[in-house]
């Protein structure tokens, strides 16, 4: 696959990075960052999980243990959703701390999903944090391009690149030769990395693997190689074209500046100045709004009800409500349920495509920064991006309307329709019903969703492994040896 | 001399590079910060229209019953975003400035989210701040790292030494140069700020642009102490960035990990489930019980005694009232575990200028945690008062229509504004001085080596 020249250079590159003192050192440290951070992703997801076990386990009990009751106050005691955290949050956070965990499911009404880390937060949290996805991400392109930066100019400074050149040595070979070289010191960091991530993810799942979770982890482990190749690649192009090793060092750490720092927060903030979301206020003022227009179960006049209640006078062939075999305002409820769960749903949908206009700067910038593609890829990956917050919080509400219409049918199947008289007990149903209700339990989603979530950043690979292909061609050709 | 060398300074290329990238990124930052302020106020404007017209609306419907009316109202109440929260946007993006209560219970609607794009918040703000922590230091390391390695690897700094009658004095005049560059930026950017986003020249923007300079003054330390360690321009570039990549993403990271591993929160979740199972089990216990723990929270509404109905609306609310104070425990401890993560972050970052520098901003810009507690403290005085006005007349069973509801609009939370005081600035005061001396020891030492 690579010629004998090539894998001459890559071992005397090798060889010489690992005598470099500074090298040394930097790899050092940062093997120590990737024990913290993996240290530390393992404590919160034990801590964080095990607590909302705990309150989940908690909620449920809670449900069970209400007395006979009338079904509607159940529908409104209700019951909670604790999103757990994924296996591969260990690895990479992503949006964990910025996304709520708790949210109160109840009739009638979608409450927002609370507590999230950065609401607790000092700001500190606005600098980020520190997994092991981020130091693999941010830090190690800095390494590649502090090993990398003299690789050729170092050459061309003092002289050797000529005497390379007519010894026979091609273009290609030498930045082939060269970004081997870098890859393979690299390669002593990812591997014990990648080791540790497998064994770390197996036993906090307690040896049960899925296939779904190996594929994320196995997919995960590709596009970080790719990644740190492409980064390879460009800091030996970036020598090669660079005069003197100053210039490629100040171009490169230039560069990494932009595709970390810079330019993932400008995209962002464009998307967001360009495409204004509502404000809650608005949001929730709209849902009311359309609620109202399609009928206000509260409004004994509203012409969506009286519709309704005519049509079944009319088929019970009954003169009243109180006369119909089951309980009416249970038969309101449900049909005011199910009109107000669609609306909600509906703004919902159109919330989230303002917000996917606002991400559709940032996404697309992984054809101009291989960052912006490895990030929002390895997120999904890990389970830890806004699509399985959304499949969260969309099972949270598919439970909430379940839970509400289950309550809304014992309602209509076992509760009177005549109102209880004045002394009279009120109509309670027995408590053996609450088992009814299964408990939530949250399924993350295949991994196939990832492959139509981002698209865009998996093709960004591509595209970023053909322009290198390319320019490796392209300059092999033109490049001077002086 | 100095004139000459500002001169050549400020004519390179790369230094009007630098610094009208810096411009740029600072006039962009408060685009980002006026739209943000706008979007605070045009959320404080919908949110009143909104108000109003659904208590409107609601006491239409509900003409005969106020306790059912109140069940519905929502009062809302407002964290003041101030002008100069533009510069330094902190937590207000994640936390709301608005809550919409009910007087129901406290505790269950106290805490609600904000609707946001979590990616917005991911990727983070290009404020003020964050141009003035994390992109100025980048432009003064670019000025400075090789200041006398430049000259040294040129071999010119021989013809300096020997025609310099105080080559400590001259290296000094070559940082005051770049740092009036700098400076200059930064002072054109904080003057476009107060017009462009109607900052008021108060205490409070001096001490910003007081923490600013500290700020800015401290980066010059650590690349003056880097350049008399007198290493080549290749290693001070790496010892510099390196220096940056810690204060900025290693350090802050780290202790952001460590802080919420320390200092969990399940207090937020025990407190929620509490509240819900307090008020709901009320519904299937002794009535009286409930009502002697309502008249001995509130003494004053013993002479409304429980109606001998099935339902009443004093019952009700005195159960909702149950729910709360039985999760004060729990809320108390959730407090106070929020109020020891900020004064653990607060201590860490005496110690780290970056994240110091932020916190102090956030705080002077009524941005950080402790205003967001502060908040969420008057929004309980808020809902209380709310509460012991209404309960009397849903207790006595007022007429709806004796109630003027035109006067109920939003109410607004000032927090007094406060400088962080000669303490906010010491950490930035020490650092500066330490860099300076240990510099200045170094050069005395090792200026004349070539």
């Amino acid at each position: 696959m690579f010629s004998h020249t090539e894998i001459l250079i890559a071992n005397l590159f090798r060889n010489t990075a690992f005598r470099n003192k500074a090298v040394f050192l930097l790899t050092v440290f940062i093997g120590l960052l990737l024990i913290y951070a993996a240290f530390s992703g393992w404590i919160n997801f034990q801590k964080q999980n095990e607590i909302r076990a705990k309150y989940q386990e908690q909620a449920r009990k809670d449900w069970l243990s209400n007395p006979d009751k009338h079904p509607h106050r159940m529908a409104h005691f209700g019951h909670f959703a604790f999103r757990p955290k994924a296996p591969l949050s260990v690895f990479d956070f992503g949006m964990e701390s910025f996304l709520g965990n708790t949210i109160f499911l109840e009739a009638h009404k979608q409450n927002t999903v609370n507590f999230s880390e950065a609401g607790f937060s000092t700001g500190m949290l606005r600098f980020g944090e520190i997994s092991i996805a981020m130091v693999l991400q941010v830090l190690l392109p800095l390494l590649i391009f502090f090993l990398g930066f003299s690789s050729i100019a170092n050459e061309r400074e003092n002289g050797t690149l000529k005497i390379l050149l007519s010894q026979g040595v091609s273009w290609k070979e030498l930045i082939v030769g060269k970004s081997l070289g870098i890859i393979s010191v690299v390669m002593t960091l990812f591997i014990p990395i990648i080791v540790a991530t497998i064994l770390l993810w197996a036993l906090l799942q307690n040896m049960n693997i899925s296939i779904d979770e190996s594929i994320r982890l196995l997919l995960i482990i590709l596009v970080y190689f790719v990644y740190l190749v492409i980064f390879c690649v460009i800091a030996v192009l970036v020598s090669a074209i660079s005069k003197s090793s100053k210039t490629a060092l100040t171009s490169l750490i230039g560069l990494w500046l932009m595709l970390t720092i810079v330019l993932p927060r400008g995209s962002q903030a464009l998307g967001a100045y360009i495409y204004t979301a509502p404000s809650k206020a608005q949001f929730n003022a709209d849902i009311e709004n359309d609620v109202l227009k399609e009928g206000d179960s509260h409004n004994p006049n509203d012409p969506h009800y009286k519709s309704l209640k005519d049509s079944l006078l009319t088929v019970y062939k009954v003169d009243s409500v109180q006369k119909l075999p089951f309980n009416y305002s249970g038969f309101v409820m449900a049909e005011g349920e199910k009109i107000s769960a669609n609306i909600y749903n509906h703004h919902l949908e159109e919330l989230l495509k303002i917000y996917d206009k606002q991400n559709s700067f940032s996404k697309g910038m992984a054809f101009l920064n291989p960052f912006m593609a490895i990030k929002n890829l390895s997120m999904a990956l890990a389970s830890t991006d806004f699509a399985s917050y959304i499949n969260f919080q969309e099972q949270a509400e598919q439970y909430r309307y379940e839970m509400a219409q289950k309550m809304n049918e014992l309602q209509i199947k076992f509760i009177s329709n005549k109102k209880p008289a004045a002394g009279e007990k009120p109509h309670t149903i027995d408590k053996k019903h609450w088992e009814e209700m299964h408990e939530f339990v949250y399924k993350e989603a295949e991994v196939s969703t990832v492959f139509s979530h981002e698209i865009i950043s998996i093709f960004a690979f591509i595209f970023w492994i053909g322009l290198l292909l390319f320019c490796i061609r392209i300059l092999s050709k033109t490049l001077k040896a002086i | 001399m100095i004139v000459l060398a500002f001169k050549n300074f400020i004519r390179s290329n790369s230094v009007k590079i630098g610094l009208s990238f810096l411009l740029i990124a600072g006039i962009v930052s408060l685009f980002v910060g006026k739209q943000f302020i706008e979007k605070q106020e045009q959320n404080i404007t919908e949110t009143a229209a909104y108000q109003k017209e659904y208590i409107a609306r609601n006491v239409h419907h509900h003409q005969d019953e106020i306790g059912l009316l109140l069940y519905y109202l929502k009062f809302s109440f407002v964290n003041e975003t101030l002008p100069i929260n533009g510069l330094s946007i902190g937590q207000r993006d994640v936390n709301s400035s608005i809550q919409s209560l009910t007087i129901r219970g406290l505790e269950a609607q106290k805490y609600d989210a904000d609707l946001n794009n979590p990616t917005n918040l991911l990727l983070g703000n290009i404020d003020f701040s964050f141009v003035l922590i994390f992109l100025f230091p980048l432009i003064i390391i670019a000025f400075t790292y090789n200041i006398i390695s430049e000259e040294k690897e040129s071999g010119t700094w021989r013809i300096v030494a020997i025609q310099s009658k105080n080559l400590f004095l001259h290296v000094l005049q070559l940082f005051f140069i770049r740092f009036i560059g700098v400076i200059s930026v930064l002072f054109f950017i904080l003057l476009l700020s107060v017009f462009f986003l109607k900052i008021p020249l108060e205490s409070i923007f001096f001490s910003f642009v007081g923490i600013s300079l500290l700020y800015i003054l401290c980066w010059f330390g650590i690349c003056f102490w880097v350049a008399s360690l007198q290493k080549s321009s290749n290693a001070n570039a790496v010892i510099l960035l390196s220096i940056w990549i810690v204060l900025i993403i290693i350090l802050p990271a780290s202790l952001n990990n460590y802080l919420v591993n320390k200092y969990p929160v399940p207090e937020a979740l025990s407190t929620t489930l509490k509240q819900r199972k307090g008020y709901h089990e009320k519904w299937d216990t002794d009535k009286t019980q409930t009502m002697n723990r309502f008249y001995a929270h509130y003494p004053q509404f013993k002479q409304f005694p429980l109606p001998d109905k099935e339902f009443s609306w004093l019952w009700y609310y005195a159960m909702q009232q149950i729910g709360d104070d039985e999760a004060a425990i729990q809320a108390t401890a959730f407090k106070e575990k929020l109020n020891q993560r900020n004064r653990a972050s607060n201590n860490i970052a005496q110690f780290i200028p970056t994240i110091h520098t932020q916190m102090q901003l956030n705080e002077i810009a009524q941005a950080g945690l402790s205003n967001h507690l502060q908040f969420l403290e008057e929004t309980g005085k808020f809902h209380e008062k709310m509460r012991l006005y209404f309960y009397p007349k849903i207790f006595g069973e007022a007429p709806v229509n004796s109630e003027n509801w035109n006067k109920f609009s939003i109410e607004t939370f000032k927090n007094p504004q406060e400088s962080g005081g000669l303490q906010s600035y010491l950490s930035l005061v020490v650092f500066i001085l330490l860099f300076g001396v240990l510099g200045w020891v170094n050069f005395k030492k090792s200026i004349y080596q070539v």
